[in-house]
């Protein structure tokens, strides 16, 4: 039974909390994680931040934009959403994704087909204000009143009041969707829903100076200023990328040296920066496979070319559009002849396919893949593989933007099938495979309680979704590997793990794919995973 | 933004308490920031990891690699997280008077 019937003229009215979340609404998880009472108790947010910021939508926050303090601070909020929103509907402010987003705006029959597509509306127990169609019906009746001016659109499209508090709720709502646009995937007739999340959220940010912190302040904002959101300027990169290497020679006993700014290479490799500090094993596998396979590669030591991330993407387009081509530059100074993007989801999008928006003329560089990179050399018959290294059970994650946007797919499972004796799908997998919960930026936003929400309620699905997978294995005395190609991933993966303890209780660990090709090297030391040194 | 306070200890810390300001950073600003990480008393290789992060933060401007942590301090990973049980980042880098990592780690 559901308890809550939320309707959509309750989110402009004020009140202390739209929503409550139950963990006994939860969809619940396998055993030994099944019991309600073991769930992790939740942060409170604290009572002097409620009274200053927007908290009222769930029990979460993860914007929080002050209160406002006068009448015409109030009237400002929702005047500029409104002129921001006009834009939206114009060619020459909006000519990036203006033809999608009429169409979700024009063409949605109600049918809710996506609701029981979204894994965040299912974990929660399905809650009404996580329904893909709850945000979109929300921004959709906006637009028709207050930015077309529809003659008797309250009664055509259904009514809505728009004051501080829509506003205001709807800044926080657009940070409850991962943008996994599993939604879309299945909407018959089309509509986005994830596309209005990211529209909405481009006017908070472009037209209204408003986003989340990790996101805009402490990630495109720095990348573009000190040349990656980790914080590391070129001369900290090259120094961790030299500890890499001499850590990768101890463990591997191979000689490992990375590549940088060679000229004319055949291909620049680009990571996501936080690899390096946070996963040191796998840009350093990286280079071990590039290195045994004789590639002539090099990485950029150019500020912003040596971190491929692009938060942009999530929310902004003007920042999505300063460092996709900071990227590109960077390979047309070298003269390589191609970008190969590392595993790192949202770096694919961004670079491969939203940016061919931007990247015109020479700067319009070929890109790649790292999957159907690895893949060619894998099967190239270069390296020696002994897949009973790989012995152990394996599923893969599949990540949003690489496989369901893309359609990279196979290069991944062929390498898996072939160098893990023990691979085996989750269900459902491949372009129908569920976020980790992380996506558009979740897994690096933790202020408050937001770690709580992204990892019990959105990354929920996910983790259900890794066990199952193990179900014939589940107990800790299986060591058990996680393969999830994207460094985002990873970071939700590991905080979901860490949540639910789940490296004591079920023997999990999590890496990427380039960590499995290494440890069937037959020239590699045995043992480059090691279940021991991973926490 | 947030104050935190504890004893004669006042700094400016976000969301997360982290300290805002690091150069405010003293011996008794870690023993506070440890209370909040469930760290009671700070003991000798609790502070040889803390001088380790706030020497290469002196230097580097950021928080080393855990893996770099590691190596050179000679504490295995497992026994940074028995020193300061949210980790490295969350706890150790919040003791040491570091500002929160950033990006994608």
């Amino acid at each position: 039974m559901k308890k809550n019937k939320l309707k959509i003229s309750d989110f402009s009215k004020e009140s202390d909390q739209l929503v409550h979340i139950d963990p006994k609404d939860f969809i619940p998880l396998p055993p030994p994680y099944d019991k309600i009472e073991d769930e992790p108790i939740w942060k409170e947010i604290k009572p002097e931040y409620r009274e200053t910021h927007e908290c009222t939508l769930d029990d979460t926050v993860a914007v929080g934009i002050p209160k406002p303090k006068t009448p015409e601070e109030e009237k400002e909020l929702v005047d500029k959403f409104v002129s921001g929103l006009r834009k939206l509907f114009e060619k020459e402010n909006n000519w990036t994704f203006l033809q999608q987003l009429m169409l979700s705006l024009e063409h949605c029959a109600k049918c809710q087909t996506c609701v029981d597509a979204c894994p965040i509306y299912e974990a929660s127990g399905k809650n009404d204000l996580y329904r893909p169609t709850y945000r979109s019906e929300i921004w959709r009746r906006i637009v028709k009143k207050y930015v077309q001016k529809k003659p008797f659109s309250s009664f055509t499209d259904g009514d809505i009041d728009l004051n501080w508090t829509t506003v205001a709720r709807l800044i926080e709502l657009s940070y409850r969707c991962t943008i996994c646009r599993r939604c879309a995937q299945t909407c018959p007739v089309g509509v986005d829903n994830a596309l209005i999340t990211h529209e909405l959220r481009k006017v908070f940010s472009q037209e209204m100076g408003i986003a989340a912190k990790e996101i805009h302040e402490k990630g495109s904002v720095l990348q573009l200023k000190v040349g990656s959101s980790t914080g590391m300027n070129s001369e900290v990169v090259k120094d961790n990328i030299d500890f890499i290497d001499e850590d990768m020679t101890d463990i591997t006993g191979i000689e490992v040296k990375s590549k940088w700014d060679v000229k004319g290479a055949d291909l620049m490799l680009i990571h996501n920066a936080g690899e390096i500090i946070a996963w040191p094993e796998n840009p350093g596998a990286f280079a071990i496979i590039l290195e045994a396979a004789g590639i002539n590669w090099t990485m950029s030591s150019e500020a912003v070319a040596y971190d491929g991330i692009n938060y942009g993407l999530w929310y902004d387009d003007v920042q999505l559009a300063r460092v996709a081509i900071k990227h590109a530059q960077a390979a047309k100074k070298l003269g390589v002849k191609k970008i190969v993007v590392g595993e790192c989801g949202h770096a694919h999008k961004a670079l491969t396919v939203i940016a061919d928006r931007v990247l015109v003329g020479d700067l319009n560089v070929p890109r790649e893949s790292a999957m159907t990179l690895l893949e060619d050399i894998v099967f190239s018959g270069k390296i020696k593989f002994d897949p009973s290294r790989n012995d152990f059970p394996v599923t893969l994650h599949d990540p949003c933007n690489m496989v369901r946007l893309m359609g990279i797919v196979e290069p991944q499972r062929r390498i898996l099938r072939y160098l893990c004796p023990q691979f085996r799908e989750m269900t459902p997998h491949g372009v129908h495979n569920y976020c980790c919960g992380g996506g558009s930026g979740f897994a690096i936003m933790s202020a408050h309680n937001f770690t709580n929400w992204r990892v019990a309620v959105s990354g929920r699905k996910k983790f259900k979704q890794i066990l199952d997978a193990y179900s014939d294995c589940p107990g800790p005395e299986t060591k058990k590997y996680l393969c999830a190609p994207c460094s985002n991933c990873k970071g939700q993966i590991r905080d979901i793990f860490q949540y639910y303890n789940a490296k004591e209780k079920s023997n999990l660990i999590y890496g990427g794919l380039v960590e499995l090709i290494v440890n069937a090297m037959v020239d590699v030391k045995p043992g480059f995973i090691s279940w021991e040194d991973a926490f | 933004m947030a104050i935190f306070e504890q004893g004669d200890v006042k700094i400016d810390v976000d969301e997360d308490g982290f300290m805002e300001e690091p150069d405010q950073w003293n011996e008794k600003v870690a023993v506070a920031l440890a209370s909040t990480e469930g760290v009671d008393e700070l003991s000798e290789d609790h502070w040889k990891l803390i001088n380790y992060l706030r020497e290469y933060y002196a230097k580097f401007g950021i928080a080393p690699m855990i893996r770099k942590l590691c190596k050179e301090t000679g504490f295995p990973l497992k026994k940074v997280y028995e020193m300061f049980p949210s980790g490295p980042a969350k706890g150790a880098c919040k003791v040491a008077g570091l500002a929160k990592p950033t990006g994608c780690v």
